[in-house]
């Protein structure tokens, strides 16, 4: 019998397989699809102090192998994902294991959300703070490319919440490794990595930017070698557990995040194109383990030979 | 639920313009006018997302009909697959227009393809009206007599004057609303963005309403990944504004609901 149950240390998932942030919306939309429990974790789109309008679009254009986005981080603001009935009330009722994805425009700004969820905090399992959006002006990769604004934003995240914390790591970085030993040392319980890699494409027959932001976060297959090697790294320099993401398409994608040291990892723009992507890769992955006699997922963590 | 689709035919319907015919009984049968279908193209190779397509019509038999525009890569792929072929359809997404009474005279007034996103309705309104239709040139014009045989009356527009008024299809309405000084009349638009938009303009600010189907370039198609947003009107909203999900809460919006930003 294959067990799938992974300890994140203060969390613990039923498998290792949640929903990267921004790509599953705040669950209900795809409610109908399969039931949210089923999920080692759905997490949430960002949340800040107030509601968003996100940027103009258009905000995607495809690319090979992948897309561009600059949404904006679009949102409700914290209040209303808290008590409007289609967010947290929601997602508390479907039983699934909620991680709150947070950001805001100032250091203040991500203690004060922190301290909001933390304050209403049932049905949230941990708050996962997005040092990474390359598509704010304000906030996310802002914080999340500056080694001391990166460990203001941590720390003053620490200080507002006992919730277990994850650090959402940008890629845009010389050294991705030292991002996580600061996000360690300032009391992040996990990391994940990757956020999207900044990108840019032109219409050349307008020789227009192909969406209104001018640059955008690049994410799917198109990423994932980039986000395998940076897991490699990391899992060399912390001790902390991984969340690992970019590109995955598959149960053995997954596996390759973990054979490289994450502990979980995140399906994103797979279930553009597929809703059942998550839980086809967690069928994927249970299938890797019985093809190779695996009996805890636990155990490919960080088992790659090298 | 994805469902499998097989591909029953695929025809140049007239130069660029395509009409394919998938078999798929259990979205042809939930369809209502104004719905979309997502459809994870087979072949695909390094394109990967899903492109959303209007559905042109349905049948009791379960054949579902698309009518599209060979336009990028994924349409060119999509051209080139013969009956038989596989994809991969998400629907029906999206909300529908509204079906008027039968005291009720539906005006559609379509923009290039938009008349293939109608024509269900077409069929379906237990009216039979007039669609306004404008395009380009007379090479753009397609399904005019799929409307005639639907019991509509035609109006043609053209930008180059080849067909029809010359002008725009917006300035046909007048005539309509003219013609119709006692008549219930229902409007409905669908094309280009900056025709919606002159059309909605010019309903609301007659003190008419109407349906407007929007939509921007889509992602997810089920309301996750804030995509494919369009401005629509919210007092609650310091701004006055906020940004809608075409694909969650469209494609088609109350012609009042939406946000024309001159109007402040």
């Amino acid at each position: 019998m294959t067990d799938l149950s992974i300890d994140l240390g203060k969390i613990q998932l039923k498998n290792p397989v949640m929903t990267a942030s921004g790509t599953f919306g705040y669950g209900v939309e795809y409610a109908d699809f399969f039931p949210l429990d089923q999920l080692g974790a759905v997490v949430v789109k960002g949340i800040r102090m107030e509601p968003s309008h996100g940027n103009p679009t258009p905000r995607v254009a495809e690319v090979s192998s992948g897309m561009l986005n600059a949404i904006g981080l679009q949102g409700p603001g914290v209040e209303k994902f808290l008590h409007g009935e289609e967010y947290m009330p929601f997602l508390r009722r479907s039983g699934a294991t909620v991680i709150v994805n947070i950001w805001g425009k100032t250091v203040e700004e991500y203690r004060e959300v922190a301290a909001a969820l933390d304050a209403d905090r049932e049905g949230i399992a941990a708050l996962e703070i997005n040092i990474s959006c390359p598509n704010v002006k304000e906030g996310g990769v802002a914080f999340g490319t500056d080694i001391n604004l990166a460990s203001q934003v941590i720390s003053a995240v620490r200080g507002a919440t006992s919730l277990p914390i994850i650090t959402k790591l940008s890629p845009n970085v010389t050294s991705i490794a030292d991002f996580a030993r600061a996000a360690e040392a300032c009391g992040s319980d996990m990391v994940s990595l990757i956020n999207t890699i900044t990108g840019m494409a032109i219409d050349v027959r307008t020789r227009r930017p192909k969406i209104a932001n001018v640059t955008g976060g690049l994410s799917g297959p198109a990423i994932k070698p980039v986000a395998v090697r940076m897991v490699y790294q990391v899992y060399k320099a912390v001790k902390i557990p991984i969340i690992g993401m970019g590109g995955i398409m598959t149960g053995e994608d997954a596996v390759e995040f973990m054979l490289a040291g994450a502990s979980a990892v995140a399906v994103g723009t797979a279930i553009f194109i597929d809703p059942m992507a998550p839980i086809k890769v967690i069928a994927g992955i249970r299938e890797y383990m019985d093809e190779f006699g695996i009996k805890q997922v636990s155990e490919l963590i960080g088992a790659v030979k090298v | 639920m994805p469902q499998h689709g097989e591909i029953i035919s695929n025809e140049i319907l007239k130069d660029s313009y395509r009409k394919v015919v998938f078999y798929v009984p259990d979205i042809a049968a939930k369809t209502q006018p104004g719905q979309f279908v997502h459809v994870k193209i087979a072949n695909l190779r390094d394109r990967i997302l899903r492109r959303p397509f209007s559905i042109c019509n349905v049948t009791p038999d379960g054949m579902l009909t698309v009518v599209y525009k060979v336009v990028g890569s994924g349409t060119e792929i999509l051209a080139e697959l013969p009956p038989g072929t596989v994809c991969d359809l998400m629907g029906p997404l999206g909300n529908p227009f509204t079906i008027g009474d039968d005291d009720e005279l539906p005006v559609i007034v379509a923009g290039g393809y938009g008349s293939a996103a109608t024509y269900l309705l077409a069929q379906r309104s237990p009216a039979k009206g007039i669609l306004l239709l404008g395009a380009r040139s007379s090479d753009d014009l397609i399904l005019t007599e799929e409307f005639k045989s639907a019991g509509f009356e035609v109006r043609i527009a053209t930008n180059d004057g080849s067909v029809g008024h010359h002008g725009l299809v917006t300035e046909l309405v007048a005539d309509v609303m003219r013609e119709n000084p006692k008549r219930k009349m229902r409007f409905y638009g669908c094309g280009p963005f900056g025709m919606l938009m002159a059309l909605g303009k010019m309903l609301t600010r007659g003190g008419m309403d109407g349906e407007l189907s929007l939509d921007h370039l889509m992602c997810c198609g089920v309301g996750a990944c804030f995509a494919c947003v369009v401005k629509v009107k919210d007092e609650s909203n310091a701004d006055g504004w906020r940004y809608a999900r075409t694909c969650k809460e469209g494609p088609v919006f109350q012609a009042h609901k939406v946000y024309y930003p001159e109007e402040n």
